[in-house]
Formats: structure tokens, sequence, C-alpha cells
């Protein structure tokens, strides 16, 4: 496999051209690269690019939007090879959902882009997420972090509502949480006693990192 | 003086300096957008609707689904917090798509809201399937009663119907992502789209409304703010669509539509990447489509903006030696998480830099469900404090306490809102 394909599909990622990076991810395949290496080299790498792009004020919504697509996309062609994949680093666990009565979830959409691109291994429970299906996830799946997004004033109040709950079932103990979305800030984390507010995807997977 | 021509026509002639009597708030608005300055820096209504339904403890349930109801509620929040303007906005994005068939999310606490996880529009196929909006459907009769009312209870430029501009319009049949994939890769498809969105969504509301007496309507568009769109992107697709809406409005229906108020806002949230040139260029593309000239900050991160450049960008694009009117807003978060204090400062902050030379006025970008009012009730009274002309040399001398105020609901029962917001209180 040489190094041009892994830079053809991160360029790709990060140009948000999705159709080519699905062709792209399956032509490095069929040559029978690892498909760990495919991810890391190419898909991540062009994901991270775009990030970086984003920080340095050369990439905007839109264009962070197409790379995230065309990340989801490489992604899900390379999904069902990376199981069992011996090799795979195993992440911290980070359960994600928007709270009830919440349906905006692009947001959502592009924290776990960049989680994913960090080695999370995260579980997306959707939208409009009801307190107990919060509490259910956290019992099961034992996440390190969980995240709860919002996009309303109204909404947003429903997660002092998860986390009394979570701390009232004992369920907090070793969880972190993070909270993010349009209408929360710093003050509103530290009053409902969250861990970390993302004020954006990359500051959430920044801050994800340091939990 | 209760005639609203009169008060303007007052505004006019003091902003201009023939200072006489007493204005009004509509007087207080007119003289500062036209003139130089009035009596005072006036507070704008803001946008409520949320915080509005909190504070009357009325139920989401009913607020949002009867007209009256939402007038009302949101007028006597205006009233109470002593704004200069009444300013009343449903929830403007949601109407045409609901009508059209979108799955909405209800819900006992908040506004209905589109479910763009199931959208509307998915292909090109769709937008023959979904035909023309019929404005029986949904709540586009509410909507339109809305208008009516407030077009009636409400005067001078702000009695204003909604609706929601064509790109927030498109986002919320078809996702965020879509519409902007559409927008930089398959602009066939986004041309479609916008004359779907300006021709068989909003158009059809847009004519009931003039039908039920709406002389003028506002198209929201929050979704086209800065970084969703960049003021490039603004301008090639949404400036356009304004000036087709505006014609087509005017023409057709003898109705001011003003579509894309908010796009181009300058939302960039991280400090860090605050960018001069780029609020520039975002202030010079918004005000392509606003009806009146004037620098405009809405719902950005303002609290941690350098406000010297808005000042700046006012005095240099001003006209006949008045700098442009500048619409200053606080963010709504900061309004909510602040202490008193510490908005008494920025406001102290924001009229020694933008305020000594007239042509300012004070807003909040849309306040949140759970604002406590005394910090509303504290920004209004240190607008209506401090900036009283001519202003002081010392602003810092001047104290602001928070100010007492009769609760909500003692103040509410002599006013003529009471029997509406009471009675909804009581329904199941």
């Amino acid at each position: 496999m040489s190094d041009d394909l892994y830079k053809a599909i991160s360029k790709a990622v990060m140009e948000g051209e999705d159709g080519e990076a699905t062709k792209k991810v399956d032509e490095a395949l069929k040559t029978g690269s690892p498909p760990l290496e495919i991810m890391q080299r190419g898909v991540v790498d062009g994901i991270t690019r775009a990030g970086e792009k984003w920080k340095a004020n050369e990439y905007f919504l839109p264009d962070v939007i197409l790379a995230a697509d065309a990340f989801k996309a490489a992604m899900a062609v390379l999904k069902p090879h990376l199981k069992g994949d011996a090799g795979r680093p195993k992440g911290k666990k980070f359960v994600i959902g928007v709270v009830q009565g919440d349906v905006h979830d692009l947001g959502k959409s592009l924290v776990i882009a960049m989680l994913t691109s960090a080695g999370f291994e995260v579980v997306d429970l959707g939208i409009d997420v009801p307190l107990q299906r919060f509490m259910q996830a956290v019992r099961e799946q034992k996440p390190d972090i969980l995240g709860l997004g919002a996009y309303m004033t109204t909404t947003m109040l429903e997660m002092k509502e998860v986390i009394a709950e979570l701390e009232k079932q004992g369920l907090r103990r070793n969880l972190k949480i993070m909270v993010g979305g349009v209408p929360t800030s710093q003050e509103f984390a530290n009053e409902v006693r969250a861990d970390a507010w993302g004020k954006n995807a990359i500051d959430a997977m920044q801050k994800a990192q340091t939990l | 003086m209760a005639n609203p021509m009169l008060e303007m026509i007052h505004g006019l002639l003091y902003g201009k300096g023939l200072r006489f009597g007493t204005l009004s708030p509509l007087g207080r608005f007119v003289a500062t957008m036209m003139g130089k300055h009035a009596d005072v820096i006036p507070f704008m209504g803001p946008q409520i609707h949320d915080h509005a339904m909190t504070v009357a403890k009325v139920p989401a349930r009913k607020y949002y689904y009867e007209a009256e109801l939402l007038v009302d509620t949101q007028i006597a929040v205006c009233r109470w917090y002593g704004f200069d303007t009444l300013t009343v906005i449903p929830d403007a994005y949601n109407f045409e798509a609901e009508a059209l068939g979108a799955k909405m999310i209800y819900s006992d606490n908040a506004m209905p809201t589109v479910d763009t996880t199931q959208p509307l529009i998915k292909e090109r196929a769709d937008l023959d399937r979904l035909g023309s909006l019929d404005p029986t459907k949904g709540r586009i009769p509410m909507g339109v009663e809305a208008a009516r009312l407030v077009t009636k209870k409400v005067s001078g430029p702000l009695a204003v119907g909604f609706f929601c501009s064509p790109f927030s319009f498109i986002c919320q049949v078809m996702g965020y992502p879509k519409a902007v994939r559409a927008l930089r890769k398959d602009r066939e498809f986004a041309r479609e789209l916008f004359d779907f969105a300006e021709n068989r969504a909003i158009f059809p509301y847009l004519k009931a409304q003039a039908q039920a007496g709406v002389k003028t309507s506002v198209g929201a568009d929050a979704w086209a703010c800065f970084p969703n769109l960049t003021p490039e992107m603004v301008d090639e697709w949404v400036v356009p669509s304004a000036k087709r809406m505006r014609e087509r409005g005017k023409k057709e229906l003898k109705m001011s539509v003003m579509a894309g108020q908010a796009a181009a806002d300058y939302c960039e949230e991280d400090p860090a990447k605050f960018d001069k040139e780029m609020m520039f260029k975002c202030w010079n593309v918004a005000r392509k489509m606003l009806f009146i000239d004037v620098a405009i900050t809405a719902m950005g991160r303002t609290q941690d903006w350098n406000m010297e450049w808005l000042q700046e960008f006012a005095v240099k694009n001003g006209k006949g030696g008045r700098k442009m009117p500048i619409y200053a807003s606080l963010n709504g978060r900061f309004v909510r998480d602040s202490s008193p204090q510490q908005i008494v400062n920025k406001i102290r902050e924001w009229i020694h830099i933008m305020g000594r030379d007239g042509g300012l006025l004070f807003f909040i970008g849309n306040v949140p469900a759970d604002a406590p009012s005394i910090n509303i009730h504290t920004a209004v009274q240190a607008v209506h404090t401090m900036g009283r002309y001519p202003i002081a040399k010392d602003l810092s001398a001047i104290t602001i306490e928070p100010p007492g105020f009769q609760p909500f609901d003692e103040w509410v029962k002599n006013q003529p809102e009471a029997d509406t917001i009471f009675k909804a209180r009581e329904k199941k």
C-alpha cells in the first residue's frame, strides 16, 4: 500500500468528498492494507486536519460538516473490517445523547466524529432520550464519560434532572459527565455539577481526553 | 400622545435636535434610529418567547397553540420589564415545516420542534410530492392570527408578523448538513430548494398574513448566521433570495417582506478565533437584508467582543455626519449566567464605547427560559439610568443596585392581559 493512497483518503475526508473517500477506502481494502492503518493514516488523519483548519479559522462550519460526512461515510465502509482487529487500541468509552424533548443532533454528530477520531469508543443513544434510558445505558455500558446535549433553553434543564437521577441511583461515582449545546455555558455546567462543558466539538474532544 | 404616527414624528424631530416634550418609548426608538440620540438609550424588547412562558407560568401546550395567549403573554412580560418596545415572536422556525407534514416533537415544557432526523425532504422527488403549503394546515391559522393580533396591539415598526426564512426553512426540512451539502456540492438542487421554500412553502403563509391585514412580515434566519454559513455564502444565496421575496411581497401582496433577518450574524463561539475582518464582512452582508441601515448584533457571544470594532464599523459606515445606529445585543446566556453587577459593568462599558455619540440601542439575543428576572430588570434599569443624555463623563461614579420589583403575578393582576394568562393556567 502506497502512502499516496492514505494521503488521498485523508485529503478526500478533509475536503468533504464522501464519494471519493469511500472509493479510496474500498481500494485500500482491496489492496490488502490493514484496516486499522487505513483508519488511522487515512480517515482519522483527514478529519484531524479538518479540525486543525477549523481551529485556525481556515475552515468554517460547512467545511467541517462536509468533512464529518465524509468521515462517517469512510468509517461505514471500514467498520465491518475493523471488528476483531487485534491491534485496535481501546479508548475510553463515551456514551452520548440529546436529552428528552430535544431533537437537534448536529452538534452531537460533530462531537461523535471528533471523539471517534481521537480514539474514543462512542455509544450514541440518539436524540430525545428519556431520563431512564440514560440510567439504563450507564448501568449497561459502564462508560467513562456521559455526554448530554441540548439545543433549547427549555430542554437543557432536563440535564439537571438526568444528573440528579444519576446521583440518586448511585451511578455517578466512577462516571464523568460532560454537557454541551448552544444554550449551555461553563456557568450552566457548574450549576448542574457536570465535570466539563464542551464549547464546540473540538473543545469537547479535548476536554474529554483530560477527564 | 397615543397616536403612533405622531409619536414617530416626535421621535424624528427630537433625534434631529428639536428636543421638546417627553418622548414615548416608540418616539425614543425612532429618535435613536433616525436621528442622533433620544432622551435616553432605548432598550428594545428582545426575543423572549420561552422566557415569557416561564415567567407567566403558562403551559407550553397552550402557549404555543393559542395566538392570543402567546401575544398577550409576551406583551405583558415585555411591559413588566419596562422595555421600550414590545416584541412578540412566536417559534417562527416551525410553522411552515409543520404545516407541510414534517415530523414534530411536542413537549409539555418547550415549543414544538421539527424532528430533523426524519427529514421531510431527502431528495429532489420530495419537492414534487410535497406540493404547496395549505394555509389551513398545522398551526398556520394560529400564526396568522398571532400576526394579526401583533399588528393590532403593538404600535410602530415592530407591529409585524413572522415567518421562517428560506435557508432556515431548508435546514428545518432536510437538516443543516444536507442543506449545506446542496449549497456546496449540488447547486442546481440548492436553487430548486430555494425556489420551493420561497414560492411554495413560505409565500402561501405570507399571503394568508396579508389577507389578515398584516403589512410587514419578518423572516427569521438564524441558521444562516456565521459560522453556519460564511458571509460569501450568505451573499450568494441568502441575499438574492431575500431580495426576490421582498419584490414578490411588494408586487403581489402589497406587503413588506423582510427575509434573512439574523443571517450573517457573527456567532463564532470561541473568543480566540474572533476575527475583525470577518465581523466587518458579516455586518456588511447583514445590512443588505435589513429594512433600516443598522449595525446589528443578535445572538453572538458579544460579552467577549471588543466593542471598539463595532463602534468603528458604525462610524466608518455612517452617513451625513452621523454614525450608523448600533443594535447592541447582550448575549442571552450572559444575561442568564452573570450576576446583576456583571451585567451593569458590561452595560457601563458598552455605553462608554458606543453610546456617547448617540445611535445606540440595547437588546438581548433570545432570553433563556430560566434567566433570572432580577438580571433583566437590572439590565433595563442600568441602560435607562446610565444611558440618559448627555451621558455622564464618569460612568463609574453611577451606582446601579438591582431594583426592587413587584412579582409578575401581582403586577399582572391589574393588566389587560391578566384574564388570558390566569385562565390559561387553569385549563387542563
